[in-house]
C-alpha cells in the first residue's frame, strides 16, 4: 500500500507565524485551520506543546481561509484537520476535528516517538 | 493585530438567540401566528445589527451587565469566527423573513430550526460553525470576505 507524499513546499507551513517546511526527525503534526475557525488556536497550543517535549516531532501549520484548492486536493472539510508526516514526509494518520491526544500519542509512539 | 473578544460574549448572545428561535419554530410549525413572524423580525434585526453595527448590539450590553458577575476570562478569542457565525445566522435570517413574506409555513419552520439548532450547540456545547461550514461554504463558492 502506498502512502501518499505530502509536499509540504508547495503547501507553505508556518511555525509560529514564519515560513517552514522542517519535518521532525520522527514525525510531523501537519495543522489545517482558517480564520473563522475558533477551535485552530485551542489545538495549535496543544500540539505546540507536544512539539516542544518530544525532540523528534514538529508542529506546522497550513492557513487554508484563501486557499480553497488545498483543501479540496486533500478533501478537508473541516478545521483543525491535522495529518501526522513520517520522517519521510508521507500521510500515516489524519484527524478532523479537536484531535484525540491519547490517539495522537499513540500514532506518534507508532513512529518512535517516546 | 486581530481583534479579541471575551469568548463568553458570543455564546451568551447564541443562548438568547436560541431561545427565540425555538419559540418562532415551535409557532411556526403549529399555528404560524403572530408569535413567529414577532420571532423571525426579532431574528432579522439582531443579525443585522450583529454583521453591520456589532458594537452596539443590544446583546454585548446585556453582557456587559452580568459580566462583572463572571470573573475575567481565561482567554481572549479571535472576533472573527464568531463574526462568521453571525453572517451564516443572518442568512437564514433572512430565509425565514422571504418565509413570512411568501406566506410559506415551511421555509419559516426549517430556517428558524436552523438557527436554533446551530445557536443552541455554540451555546452550550461550544459547537463551532466557522470550523465545521466555512470550507464547504466556501467551496460552494457562497462565501467570500
Amino acid at each position: 500500500m502506498g502512502r501518499q507524499h505530502i509536499d509540504l513546499r508547495r503547501l507553505r507551513p508556518t511555525r509560529n507565524g514564519n515560513l517552514s517546511t522542517e519535518l521532525g526527525s520522527q514525525a510531523t503534526l501537519l495543522q489545517f485551520s482558517t480564520q473563522y475557525c475558533g477551535q485552530c488556536p485551542g489545538v495549535r497550543r496543544q500540539l505546540s506543546q507536544l512539539e516542544s517535549m518530544n525532540s523528534g516531532v514538529s508542529h506546522l501549520e497550513v492557513d487554508i481561509t484563501d486557499r480553497i484548492n488545498v483543501a479540496a486536493r486533500f478533501g478537508i472539510t473541516q478545521t483543525p484537520t491535522i495529518f501526522l508526516l513520517n520522517a519521510k514526509s508521507e500521510l500515516v494518520y489524519r484527524v478532523g476535528g479537536i484531535p484525540n491526544l491519547l490517539k495522537i500519542n499513540q500514532e506518534l509512539e507508532k513512529l518512535g516517538v517516546k | 493585530m486581530t481583534n479579541l473578544i471575551d469568548p463568553r460574549a458570543p455564546r451568551f448572545g447564541a443562548a438568547i438567540t436560541s431561545a427565540i428561535a425555538i419559540i418562532g419554530f415551535a409557532d411556526a410549525f403549529t399555528t404560524f401566528g403572530v408569535v413567529s413572524t414577532f420571532a423571525t423580525l426579532a431574528l432579522l434585526i439582531l443579525f443585522v445589527w450583529s454583521v453591520f453595527l456589532p458594537s452596539s448590539h443590544p446583546y454585548k450590553f446585556l453582557f456587559g451587565l452580568i459580566r462583572p458577575k463572571l470573573g475575567e476570562p481565561k482567554e481572549l478569542e479571535d472576533a472573527r469566527p464568531p463574526r462568521f457565525a453571525q453572517q451564516v445566522g443572518l442568512f437564514f435570517a433572512v430565509s425565514a423573513s422571504a418565509g413570512l413574506l411568501l406566506s410559506n409555513q415551511t421555509i419559516v419552520a426549517v430556517a428558524l430550526a436552523f438557527i436554533f439548532i446551530a445557536a443552541f450547540l455554540n451555546a452550550f456545547f461550544n459547537f463551532c460553525l466557522g470550523c465545521q461550514m466555512y470550507l464547504v461554504l466556501k467551496r460552494f463558492g457562497l462565501f467570500s470576505k
